[in-house]
């Protein structure tokens, strides 16, 4: 193996070589001792041991220890490495993965994933040359850039530091996303992924480098809450459904506590076996708001810990708030027979009390200040896609439609007939919708016919037809459409199908309006968000596992707690190829990772080496024979 | 106890006591070289002492008065009774004081050597001179020959003004003594003996006139044992010559064997002329060498 050099123009330093042997010659520093006379010393001289070539040379070693050394210090300020696989590259982004799989230790006391990726990391930074650049990307449910490509070391590791494993689900997609933009700016051919291989196929995106995928050798067994979800039973009653899954091969004994409002309530024992979900309930009834916290206590050695807890808020049930327009008369007469409904405006009555309702159905975009989670705009364009669609006189009828969107799961809409449809104007596509973050869930002949928006706290759907003037309410799918809203209506506001509250954003909570709220997240950090003009206190990260606090005004100490709930997390596999659109890569052990391995520091050591040697071997006692 | 005013001290070479110890001790010459003048020494010929040495055939001529007659009455042939005869012998003390000798303090314990031998010399009625080589033209410091314990004192003055210097090989004061002095005995050299000129030479000139070889080395720790380390260049103390020693403290093994090989050969060269060799260190106590060391060595009894 040929070794390279990283400041190969320190090589001038070799000339020091004459200097020292032209110093070592001229002795100019040779201590002067007086003895009373030369004889004996002339004949040691003469002697032919030290005459031979042995001799000669140990005569002279100082001369060939101080030129060893010479030699040991230029070829170390020239930096030699052996060439490994970085040698060539000039530029290279090392995406990490930081889900929470990432925190699986090997064994009991062992490392986790992510501290063997850090390690590999940080000798990669231990062994950057001088002109070569890392970029660091860490990436959990979404990707975030640690550094810049640079090639300080200091930088690098204080950013390799700071990382820790997200209690969340990775998303290899949205890392290679920014190592794409990277790319924009800086050029590179290649990039590195170090992961544990637990991590949806990115199968949508194009990679446009080449990519060294690098996984992680395999984590000890592991036992997880996978599931936890409720559901109504009855008028009070609500059934927990919690599914435990394990990695293990063999089957794995656990026991499952419940806890409402932090006090245990039930427990149960179960055995796990690998590849099949065990699912446990818990049957109880609710007359107040109550969180409830399960949380798994593993028999044997459990790999990672965070998926050992999950938590739920359930709310007692009560009716859905429907808030329909009077002019939606179509509407207001379907919704008027669904049980469990609970129709706004009433006869002489006013609304829910503060405004809040589960649903509005609505012709008037000013109705659009309510407070709802869910939205359904009847014969109206907003205001943002004026410029892209209007309401034509034109009749059209339904020819496409999303069939697995929530919306209209189950509704017909083939011989839908609309008077007055909607009309897109000249040269607009489908990604203007796109853009403007509508979905198209269905699409008449001239233009969409229904779409949908979405934000962090709230689900909007525009109908861009009145239904009066259409045959939709003559058919079976316009009830069922409606029920579809209740029922997300009522999934939204927790009546009738609850799940867990995962990691990564805290379900959206309702508080003052324009209020600034503390954050404490289980570790302890803090921090303040603040509500919008709705009062909704929205997109708060919760990357860790455990209860939110939150504090502020009308919060009264809050907590909200999340779990894992997660089922590839909790399985630990690791893919060993990751599927691109158009290719697809393979999986490389970290163990053959071939790194540029800088030998500097030993050639200094062996440096001071040769020193202590020279030094002990001059200023020792005189040794020879006894007198 | 008898407490009395304690007797003025008579050299600064060697205390009172010392020296009344050695003043009963003389010198043990093995060869028996003596002058025809009368002293304290039975001569290997003929004499005319008390003490009964061999016989030999009558010849013409000889006096009849030493005719054995006992010895006629039974052999009918006349033998006569050969007598030793008792004559002096010459103790010369030749002093290396050159400038090799002022290390370690070499010359004052070669004048302490000298002064002791001088002294035993003296109280046994032998003809004492010491010769002291400290210039560099070769010419001895000289103290006459003299017997008698009455030179004692003028003895100890020359030897405390003897001092060191000078560059002039030992061969060349040998020479030089040799050249002044008459008489046969024995010859006492204080010297380190480290000389590069031709020793046997002069060994073999002491042997043929008549003197006995007491070769005594005196040799500082320094010498014996040196502590040199790592580069260093060796001044010689006499001629300034200089000589560069790479890795000294690796050389000294080798040092050691040439120095013990050149004992070796000083006491080869002195044997070999039925003299004597001895090499002392002068971190050995005086009374140690004056008293132990040259008793057991044979060279006082």
């Amino acid at each position: 193996m040929i070794p390279g050099f990283h400041a190969l123009s320190s090589a001038w330093l070799f000339f020091l070589f004459i200097p020292v042997v032209l110093f070592y010659f001229l002795k100019l520093k040779r201590p002067r001792q007086e003895v009373p006379s030369l004889l004996l010393w002339r004949q040691v001289l003469q002697d032919q041991r030290v005459n031979s070539p042995f001799q000669r040379f140990k005569r002279n070693i100082l001369l060939i220890l101080q030129l060893l050394l010479l030699l040991l210090l230029v070829l170390a300020a020239m930096q030699p490495y052996w060439r490994g696989q970085a040698s060539t590259i000039r530029r290279l982004p090392i995406l990490i993965d930081t889900s929470a799989s990432m925190a699986a230790l090997d064994k009991a006391g062992g490392k986790s994933r992510l501290e063997v990726a850090r390690e590999q990391v940080a000798l990669m930074i231990d062994n950057l040359a001088s002109d070569q650049e890392l970029g660091l990307i860490a990436f959990g449910r979404t990707g975030r850039k640690l550094t810049d490509f640079t090639s300080n070391k200091r930088i690098l590791r204080d950013a390799l530091e700071t990382l820790s494993v997200q209690d969340v689900p990775s998303d290899v997609e949205d890392g290679l996303r920014i190592a794409q933009a990277l790319a924009r700016s800086t050029p590179f051919d290649q990039a590195m992924l170090l992961s544990d291989g637990n991590f949806p196929m990115p199968e949508r995106f194009d990679l446009p480098f080449k990519l060294d995928y690098r996984k992680l050798p395999g984590a000890g067994p592991n036992v997880g809450i996978t599931a936890l979800v409720a559901q109504r039973t009855g008028q009070e009653g609500w059934a927990l459904f919690v599914s435990v899954e394990t990695s293990s091969e063999s089957p794995a004994g656990a026991a499952v506590e419940l806890l409402r409002d932090g006090k245990p309530v039930q427990t149960a024992d179960l055995t796990v076996t690998r590849g099949k979900a065990e699912r446990l309930s818990f049957k109880f009834t609710l007359d107040k708001p109550a969180s409830f916290e399960v949380r798994l206590k593993p028999d044997g050695f459990d790999s990672l810990a965070a998926d050992n807890v999950a938590f739920i808020d359930l709310a007692p049930a009560r009716s859905v708030f429907v808030y329909a327009a009077p002019e939606c008369l179509a509407a207001r007469a379907a919704l008027a027979v669904q049980p469990g409904v609970r129709l706004f405006p009433e006869e002489g009555k006013a609304g829910p009390g503060d405004s809040r309702y589960d649903l509005v159905i609505t012709n008037k975009l000013a109705d659009a200040s309510m407070t709802s989670p869910v939205f359904a705009f009847l014969g109206v364009v907003p205001e943002d896609l004026k410029p892209l669609v209007r309401l034509s006189k034109t009749p059209t009828s339904a020819i496409d439609w999303t069939r697995t969107a929530p919306l209209v799961a189950h509704v017909e809409l083939t011989d839908l007939l609309v008077v007055n449809g909607s009309e897109v104007g000249q040269g607009v596509r489908d990604n203007d919708f796109e853009n403007l973050s509508y979905e198209a869930l269905a699409y008449g002949q001239h233009g969409p016919l229904i779409l949908q928006k979405r934000d962090a706290t709230r689900s909007a759907y525009f109908i861009l037809f009145a239904p009066e003037e259409s045959t939709f309410p003559y058919r079976v799918g316009f009830p069922v459409m409606l029920a579809n809203l209740v029922q997300q209506a009522m999934q939204q506001a927790g009546l009738a199908e609850t799940q867990g509250q995962t990691t990564g954003v805290l379900p959206p909570q309702h508080f003052l309006a324009e209020s600034n709220y503390t954050i404490q997240s289980p570790d302890g950090q803090t921090w303040t968000e603040k509500s919008d003009a709705r009062g909704m206190l929205a997109g708060v990260a919760a990357n860790r596992v455990g209860r939110y606090k939150i504090s502020g005004s009308g919060a009264a100490d809050k907590s909200v707690g999340v779990g894992l709930l997660n089922t590839s997390e909790t399985s630990l596999t690791g893919a060993e190829q990751i599927r691109f659109a158009e290719a697809s890569v393979k999986a490389e052990s970290t163990a053959t990772l071939k790194i540029d391995r800088s030998y500097w520091p030993w050639l200094a050591a062996l440096a001071l080496t040769v020193l202590l040697v020279e030094w002990w071997y001059y200023q020792r006692r005189p040794g020879g024979y006894a007198a | 106890m008898e407490i009395g005013p304690s007797k003025p001290r008579l050299t600064t070479l060697l205390d009172n006591d010392i020296l009344s110890r050695v003043e009963q001790l003389s010198i043990n010459a093995s060869q028996r070289f003596t002058s025809r003048g009368r002293g304290e020494h039975l001569s290997r010929k003929g004499g005319s002492s008390n003490e009964f040495a061999d016989y030999r055939d009558y010849a013409e001529g000889d006096d009849v008065r030493f005719v054995d007659w006992n010895v006629f009455s039974r052999h009918r042939r006349p033998y006569l009774k050969l007598y030793r005869h008792e004559e002096e012998m010459s103790v010369v003390l030749l002093i290396d004081a050159s400038s090799s000798m002022l290390f370690g303090e070499k010359l004052t314990r070669a004048k302490q050597v000298a002064a002791a031998l001088g002294v035993m010399g003296l109280f046994n009625t032998e003809r004492v001179s010491v010769y002291a080589f400290n210039n560099d033209e070769g010419q001895p410091q000289m103290l006459k020959p003299g017997t008698g314990r009455g030179r004692m004192r003028e003895l100890l003055r020359f030897l405390e003004g003897v001092e060191g210097g000078g560059a002039a090989p030992l061969e060349t004061g040998i020479e030089a003594a040799l050249r002044r002095h008459r008489g046969r005995g024995v010859v006492v050299l204080l010297s380190d003996f480290l000389t590069f000129g031709d020793l046997p030479r002069s060994f073999n000139l002491l042997y043929s006139s008549g003197l006995e070889i007491f070769g005594l080395q005196l040799l500082s720790p320094a010498e014996i044992d040196p502590e040199l380390t790592g580069d260093v260049r060796l001044i010689d103390a006499e001629t300034q010559a200089m000589l560069d020693i790479t890795s000294a403290g690796n050389l000294l093994g080798i040092y050691h064997e040439y120095r013990r090989a050149f004992q070796t050969r000083l006491d080869t060269f002195c044997t070999q002329r039925g003299g004597r060799f001895l090499s002392i260190s002068t971190a050995d106590p005086i009374n140690f060498v004056l008293l132990d060391l040259l008793r057991r060595k044979g060279w006082v009894r």
